[in-house]
């Protein structure tokens, strides 16, 4: 077998990275490894004060320092305010490239400076004069929305920004229907994208052309155009924003930052040499965006025989300062209990406050993982309730295939149950649950599903793609869809050569060049693979249908009875081969035909809009599912807690590359156990406290478990070749499981994150306690 | 002047005391594999090698380091052949975004270098300061070790050659 031939077919193989050379080279540039003449150094001005008004902003000693190019304020904006879930909700569009009359959070953007060298920009801002009427500032959640409370925004009296209602059936009669009925209170805390490369951008706005072009670390390049052509009242046409390399995005680069925009207005007033902007590490955890720490208030009943009657509950998330993506968030925290859980009655209602602290946006999972930790912990609470295995009652609850849930989602497959079977036998739970307690060890459970793209912030969520076919039998595929790590540029390129039936070594992947390639939402919401798949798959099936029709041109038989299998093409009635896709390809560029080959695909996955006011709609093409068990030994004496193993079950509809598929896991997976044990974006009045990686603690290498990873295939019938998206859904049931797992281990009932070991001996004790005096009395 | 040598390529340079070996390997030599993430010794994305020792470049006086033996993520590839590691890193699945892969490449190497077979624990240990908040790092272990084992046959055909 030839090296070219070990890609045919490459669906479903572990193809490396198509992008992998020049990273483990170090040959690939990232946005910061960029150079260009005359290109300067941007640094924001920032507040110093949680709450203010801005009365007055000199500037001028900084622009008379020698080498500073340009200062920019809100003056020089067209004050025209950005957001992320504009469509839909239109109120929660909140923010100003620079804010010109108040600032809102320590860190808030009133103006850039651009300078010749790093020095000089910090020098320069040094001399920035800004006076403020310092407001009073307000922290907490529950401070912030009563009444008397300092209010944030003009258009916000109360400070809930965002109000989502889940209302379903009749939970009242749903909870007195029930034989068990229990209470429960979760916290859980900010958190840091932590990405290993920080937010940068390099702007340039040439003066005579009026052409912007950015290059720039981000998950969602159109989105950043899109932003940039409002606020700066530029035509589409007339921004080009390429996404470079990123090192990470994890929903921190879903958005714009006023660093975005001011880079490009420095760049404007310095004569149009670009202007790069990079955040210090420092600026990364204290400016950037953060997790939303939820309070999860949930009342829920269940008969005896495990039917869960009823959930209800209230949500509390804190913003900080402004909206980002706070609808999406709360849609995550609270619609995605339907798709795991065959559910009659269920009223949930989600408030999004505003506080004087740096902006919650979009993070992995969005608030899937705040409800994950909140809804899986008290399911198992529940099931024990009425004395039944977790398993058990999870089994007898769950969604399944083909079914329409209560608030009309559309689930075709859905592999929940096998997720769970493979999960529980491969991890021996009957064998160890409730079994290893003298050795403090537990294993504990959570399931989790998950969307594949949410049609949440503009009216359509198509993908695009273009194939090109070139006279030596290579092949371009350009895709709107932003690999920020994760390997869609393979998966989709892998798709691409399976359709057109070549190997994978022939194509080449353009990706997120609003210039150059079709349009594309971005990378959030596990759409990737799903929604830029189907359009990559749809580029090469009408690439391979131009070929054919020249062959079929050529040896007069019909188009559709031909097709390309392993760069040949053949007749599918018998298999019989009529040319090599090489001779092909040579026919439609020869002297007789000439014609260029170039297949176009546009996808949009068929949803129905959802109905904010009940949380009524089909949000998604598809939805994937997962389980995950989790093995633990707690010390009782230091109340550290290790974690054994851990098993996750996903269905994942098809891996198109196993090995991403595992990683995709293992990096979620790693990311959960973090949150979980201790990650913490700690505030001091409205300030990050540990902006470091010596203070912000992230998962190394020596905490990493074993994880296995199953792969569930259910051969989605929308997804390309069977595939569903699957980035995000295995970091959702993670706090649960673990802290059922504690719970069986050591028989105490964490609920607040993260689980650090003072809290566990806290609880041991209480535990202890209690024990003790029961048995006094 | 000083005398860098990085790569085994000599370079005379005009420094300042103040400067980095960071600074000085990506603002004047434009070698940008090695790559800034923290700037304070917190991550090892600045991981280079100095006379075989993994040693982090942010917090590394360039001019300290006159006339010692650098070797940065460009160097290891001879040509289009690359190094057992990057092939490992690869064919293994252990880069995801690809930021933290220099550094976690350099650091394997300086342990390789020093212990060809190392055991899971010792290649937990000497990548625990390296962070990657992609790849979850067990792809990163299997990677190290495959690479161990590919050197070691590279090793052997070498040695029955000669």
């Amino acid at each position: 077998m030839t090296e070219t031939k070990r890609f045919f077919n490459p669906v479903g193989k572990s193809v490396p990275r198509i992008d992998g050379r020049g990273l483990v080279t170090g040959e690939s540039k990232f946005t910061y490894d960029l150079k260009f003449n005359g290109m300067l150094v941007g640094k924001m001005i920032r507040s110093p004060h949680p709450h203010a008004k801005v009365i007055r902003i000199d500037t001028t000693k900084a622009q008379q320092l020698p080498g500073v190019k340009a200062v920019v304020t809100a003056r020089d904006t067209n004050q025209i305010k950005f957001g992320s879930n504009e469509y839909f909700f239109p109120h929660t569009v909140d923010q100003l490239a620079l804010e010109s009359e108040k600032v809102r959070y320590i860190g808030d953007e009133i103006g850039a400076i651009a300078a010749e060298t790093e020095e000089i920009a910090e020098a320069a801002l040094k001399l920035i004069e800004v006076e403020y009427e310092v407001l009073p500032a307000v922290f907490d959640v529950f401070e912030a929305i009563k009444p008397g409370a300092p209010q944030i925004h003009a258009h916000c009296r109360n400070n809930i920004g965002v109000i989502l209602p889940v209302n379903f059936g009749n939970p009242n009669r749903g909870l007195r229907e029930s034989d068990y009925v229990r209470e429960d209170i979760f916290y859980s805390q900010a958190a840091a994208h932590a990405c290993m490369e920080t937010h940068v951008c390099i702007g340039q706005w040439e003066t005579y052309s009026d052409k912007i072009t950015m290059w720039i670390s981000h998950q969602a390049p159109f989105k950043v155009r899109e932003a940039l052509a409002k606020c700066l009242k530029i035509n589409l046409n007339n921004i080009r924003v390429i996404k470079m390399p990123s090192g990470g995005g994890f929903g921190g680069k879903l958005e714009m930052l006023p660093m975005d925009f001011s880079a490009c207005l420095l760049s404007k007033k310095a004569g149009g040499v670009p202007v790069k902007m990079c955040y210090s590490r420092q600026e990364e955890f204290s400016f950037s965006r953060r997790k939303h720490n939820m309070h999860y208030k949930l009342k829920s009943g269940v008969r005896k025989d495990g039917k869960l009657m009823a959930i209800t509950g209230e949500v509390y998330a804190d913003g900080g300062a402004y909206c980002s993506y706070g609808p999406t968030v709360m849609a995550a925290a609270t619609m995605r209990i339907f798709m795991v859980y065959n559910l009659e009655h269920l009223r949930i209602t989600g408030y999004r406050v505003y506080t004087n602290k740096p902006i919650s946006g979009a993070i992995r999972g969005f608030g899937g993982v705040q409800s994950g930790f909140s809804i899986e912990s008290h399911m198992d609470l529940l099931a024990e309730g009425i004395g039944m295995d977790p398993v058990e009652f999870r089994l007898k609850n769950i969604t399944g295939p083909n079914m329409v849930t209560k608030n009309k989602m559309i689930i075709s497959s859905n592999g929940l149950k096998e997720c769970i079977e493979a999960a529980t036998e491969k991890s021996g739970w009957k064998q160890k649950r409730g079994k290893q307690r003298h050795l403090a060890r537990g294993i504990g459970i959570g399931i989790a599903a998950d969307v594949m793209g949410s049609k949440m912030y503009k009216s359509h969520e198509s993908a695009g793609a273009i194939i090109k076919i070139e006279e030596d039998c290579s092949v371009y595929l350009f895709t709107g869809a932003a690999d920020t790590g994760q390997g869609s540029n393979t998966a989709l390129s892998q798709i691409a050569a399976q359709e057109l039936g070549i190997g994978f070594e022939r194509i080449s992947c353009t990706a997120a060049d609003t210039e150059i390639t079709p349009f594309d939402t971005g990378s959030f919401a596990s759409r990737v693979t799903f929604i830029s798949g189907n359009a990559a798959l749809l580029a090469a099936r009408d690439a391979k249908k131009q070929i054919l029709e020249i062959v079929a041109d050529k040896h007069e038989c019909k188009a559709q009875d031909l097709d390309i299998v392993a760069e040949e093409v053949i007749v599918k009635a018998d298999g019989s081969v009529l040319c090599s896709f090489d001779k092909a390809v040579e026919l439609c560029y020869s002297f007789d035909y000439g014609k260029q080959i170039i297949g176009r695909g546009s996808y949009n996955p068929k949803t129905t809009p959802i109905d904010f006011r009940t949380g009524e709609g089909n949000v998604s093409g598809s939805y994937g599912f997962e389980a995950q068990i989790v093995e633990v030994e707690v010390d009782t004496e230091t109340g550290k807690i290790k974690i054994l193993k851990l098993w996750d079950a996903h269905d994942v509809g098809k891996a198109i590359n196993p090995s991403s598929v595992e990683s995709q896991v293992e990096g979620s997976v790693v990311m959960g156990l973090g949150y979980t044990l201790f990650e913490d974006l700690e505030f001091h009045n409205g300030r990050v406290a540990n902006a470091s990686f010596a203070k912000y603690k992230v998962p190394r290498s020596g905490i990493i478990p074993p994880i296995e990873t199953i792969m569930i295939e259910t051969n989605d019938p929308q997804g390309p070749f069977g595939a569903k998206g699957m980035g995000e859904a295995a970091l959702l049931p993670t706090a649960a499981a673990i802290a059922n797992a504690i719970y069986d281990a050591v028989g105490i009932r964490l609920k607040e994150l993260p689980f650090t070991p003072d809290k566990v001996i806290k609880a041991l004790e209480e535990k202890q306690n209690h024990n003790h005096k029961d048995e006094v009395e | 002047m000083t005398t860098l040598i990085i790569n085994k390529k000599q370079y005379q340079l005009e420094l300042k005391g103040h400067e980095t070996l960071l600074e000085v390997l990506r603002d004047h030599l434009g070698l940008t594999g090695t790559k800034t993430s923290c700037q304070d010794a917190e991550c090892c994305a600045c991981t280079v090698i100095i006379n075989g020792k993994a040693v982090l470049a942010c917090i590394t006086l360039a001019c300290d380091v006159e006339g010692a033996e650098i070797l940065t993520i460009e160097g290891l590839a001879r040509g289009d052949e690359l190094h057992p590691l990057q092939t490992a890193f690869l064919e293994k699945g252990a880069v995801q975004c690809g930021f933290c892969t220099p550094g976690m490449i350099m650091a394997s190497k300086a342990l390789l270098d020093r212990n060809p077979q190392p055991d899971q624990q010792q290649i937990r240990d000497a990548l625990d300061g390296n962070l990657c908040r992609c790849a979850g790092y067990s792809k990163i272990f299997e990677a190290v070790s495959y690479a161990a084992e590919l050197m070691r046959g590279a090793q052997k055909g070498k040695e029955a050659h000669d």
